[in-house]
């Protein structure tokens, strides 16, 4: 990761025909304070404008939102589509309402870790957890990485 | 303070135009009027032509002996506008704002690239010869390794034009030492943060290479050292001219242009592009309040092989409507070819002339508006927007020597209405438009004289319009 004040970038939106926005600011809000360079891309954002926004500012990480039920039909194939967008290893997080009904939590995560999310989290998670999630799993990531062109 | 008189030349591709301007408060006005065919070996002679009319001396004074009357100004399309090639990263990001400030700046863009160049899109580049290469790519501190990719693909090969680098901050000095000792200007980021677009300093850029390098063709520098004057490209200033409109006037605001020629269509809006509602939501870029967009393949003459197969559909259809045969149209386009200076003969051709026209129009506005898609969300019915929205778009300029030569306004109000059938998109196009004719054809002239005086230019401007009455005749 390359940008003038060595914040890791993250791009943060609600997938889909969500409207949901209240929630959006909140998380804009916290990971802002927690010291990371938030793009936010709203809400209603699709597929293909998440990755488009993780190339032009070479995010380390997607963090997608879903509040209204829909997620799995939203998500389908975004991981394919990173890694035929040449976004191998960004670390993709879903949260939110991400199911209709009494769903067990577990069996969520599952699926959607199956499409190749890396890490998924119920509408409760403390924020505070997600960050430290995420702060070791980029620190990770670029470790894996090889070195930036010269 | 200036002259109250400034003298404006237009070198087009056709012809060198050009007139005196008072510019007396309240009542600017044109003095003098002069026009001849530009001499395309070397402008100086039909520039002196008509700036020694203007003077009031006999036509074939030389150059070196005219004393002007007043000072000088002037503009120029010739080789047929500033070509530019835009490369950039994401084509909905940075590529789409590169291809917005090139056009903005009076260019036309001849080929863009997005993501990396391979060998084959560099070998394009060199087959094209832009004038000015556009280079851009990442958010500052964002993407960095395909802008170096660019530049080492770039300093390799046969191009040796200027660049201009408008990509990451953060790989700018580096991309700067790659492509070195070519000719590189780097200026701040045209997309610093996602949704963030900066679009000025690109524009000035591109106008400052203008004069210094472009110019320097076909005895233009002569003119330049000669009238202690400067040359800018004729589409700036109409891009001026259209920003000044509803600044001085605003009750002129909400307006558009079409400049419809033989080799370009173009199109100025000023008109805000997004109003943000609850239920609209702004998919891609923000587009700039003043917008211009060129189509290198509309046109009634050069481009009419390519306008053919552009507007195929249109064309169909609106054939079908006066009853002209597609053979008619292909023997009159390849007339054109054969004979570019031919003027239309008999009703026939004067009727396909129209409806070239109306599908430039069509296109061009197709092109430059936005559309909406609407979709329906558990929150209920929701638009999406993308482009610019010109539904309070009140009034239209039709200018360039087709369009400015309407006697009424059925050619642009049937072009217009067709955007309203398009399909599955809903074409944000002007709701309620009223049509205007360039009638005196002075907005190229009158571009140039917006740094001296933009009051009068645009009172010149509006008193010159001629409103058009909606009649059903073809014009």
């Amino acid at each position: 990761m390359e940008n003038p004040t060595q914040k890791p970038t993250i791009i943060l939106g609600v997938i889909g025909a969500d409207c949901h926005s209240v929630g959006n600011k909140i998380l804009e809000m916290f990971f802002t304070n927690e010291g990371f360079k938030v793009v936010n891309l709203g809400v209603m954002v699709s597929q293909s404008e998440f990755i488009d926004a993780a190339i032009e500012t070479d995010a380390g990480a997607i963090l997608v939102s879903s509040l209204y039920g829909h997620a799995e039909i939203d998500c389908q194939g975004f991981r394919e589509r990173c890694v035929e967008k040449g976004l191998d290893s960004i670390l993709l997080y879903l949260g939110g309402n991400l199911a209709v009904g009494k769903t067990p939590f577990d069996v969520v995560e599952k699926k959607f870790k199956a499409m190749g999310f890396d890490r998924v989290f119920p509408p409760d998670v403390d924020l505070k957890e997600v960050a430290v999630l995420l702060r070791k799993d980029l620190a990770e990531r670029s470790q894996l990485q090889p070195a930036p062109c010269p | 303070m200036t002259s109250p008189n400034v003298i404006s030349i237009d070198i087009g591709s056709t012809f060198t135009k050009g007139a005196v301007f008072a510019l007396d408060a309240p009542h600017p006005s044109v003095l003098r009027r002069a026009a001849c065919p530009t001499t395309t070996d070397d402008l100086r002679r039909g520039f002196s032509q008509v700036l020694a009319a203007l003077c009031g001396l006999p036509t074939e004074t030389p150059w070196q002996e005219i004393r002007p009357v007043a000072p000088v100004r002037f503009c120029s399309s010739a080789k047929g506008g500033l070509g530019i090639v835009a490369i950039g990263l994401v084509p909905d990001l940075t590529l789409q704002l590169a291809r917005l400030a090139a056009m903005s700046a009076g260019g036309k863009i001849v080929k863009s690239f997005a993501y990396a160049l391979t060998a084959s899109d560099v070998a394009e580049l060199e087959r094209v010869r832009p004038d000015i290469v556009l280079f851009c790519g990442g958010t500052d501190g964002g993407n960095t390794a395909y802008v170096m990719q660019n530049a080492a693909r770039l300093a390799a090969s046969r191009f040796e034009g200027p660049i201009i680098y408008a990509g990451n901050r953060v790989a700018a000095d580096r991309v700067a030492d790659i492509l070195r000792p070519r000719p590189v200007a780097v200026v701040p980021n045209l997309m610093p943060e996602i949704n963030v677009v900066n679009l000025e300093p690109v524009r000035e850029k591109i106008r400052e290479i203008f004069l210094k390098v472009i110019v320097a063709g076909k005895g233009l520098s002569e003119i330049v050292q000669r009238f202690q004057t400067e040359a800018r490209p004729t589409p700036l200033g109409v891009y001026e001219l259209m920003e000044a409109i509803p600044r001085i006037r605003p009750d002129w605001d909400d307006v558009c242009a079409i400049d419809l020629g033989g080799a370009t269509t173009d199109f100025y809006s000023n008109t805000e592009s997004f109003l943000e509602t609850d239920s609209v939501v702004l998919k891609g870029i923000r587009e700039p309040r003043l917008k211009r967009t060129v189509e290198g393949d509309l046109g009634l003459r050069v481009s009419a092989p390519a306008l053919l197969d552009s507007a195929a559909d249109y064309l169909a259809a609106a054939l079908k409507r006066v009853g002209l045969s597609e053979a008619a149209l292909r023997e009159y386009v390849a007339r054109l070819m054969r004979d570019p200076g031919h003027v239309p003969d008999g009703p026939h051709e004067k009727t396909l002339d129209a409806l070239m026209a109306e599908a430039c129009v069509y296109l061009a506005a197709r092109r430059h508006a936005g559309s909406f898609r609407e979709t329906y969300t558990p929150q209920g019915r929701v638009y999406l927007q993308t482009g610019k929205d010109l539904r309070r778009v009140r009034r239209v300029i039709g200018s360039g020597g087709y369009l400015s030569t309407c006697e009424d306004s059925g050619l642009m109000a049937r072009a217009f209405r067709q955007l309203k059938v398009a399909g599955p998109e809903i074409v944000l196009a002007p709701e309620h438009p009223v049509f205007y004719a360039d009638a005196a054809g002075l907005f190229p002239l009158l571009g140039n004289l917006v740094a001296v005086s933009p009051e009068a230019a645009v009172t010149l401007a509006l008193d010159s319009l001629k409103p058009l009455e909606l009649q059903e005749s073809p014009c």
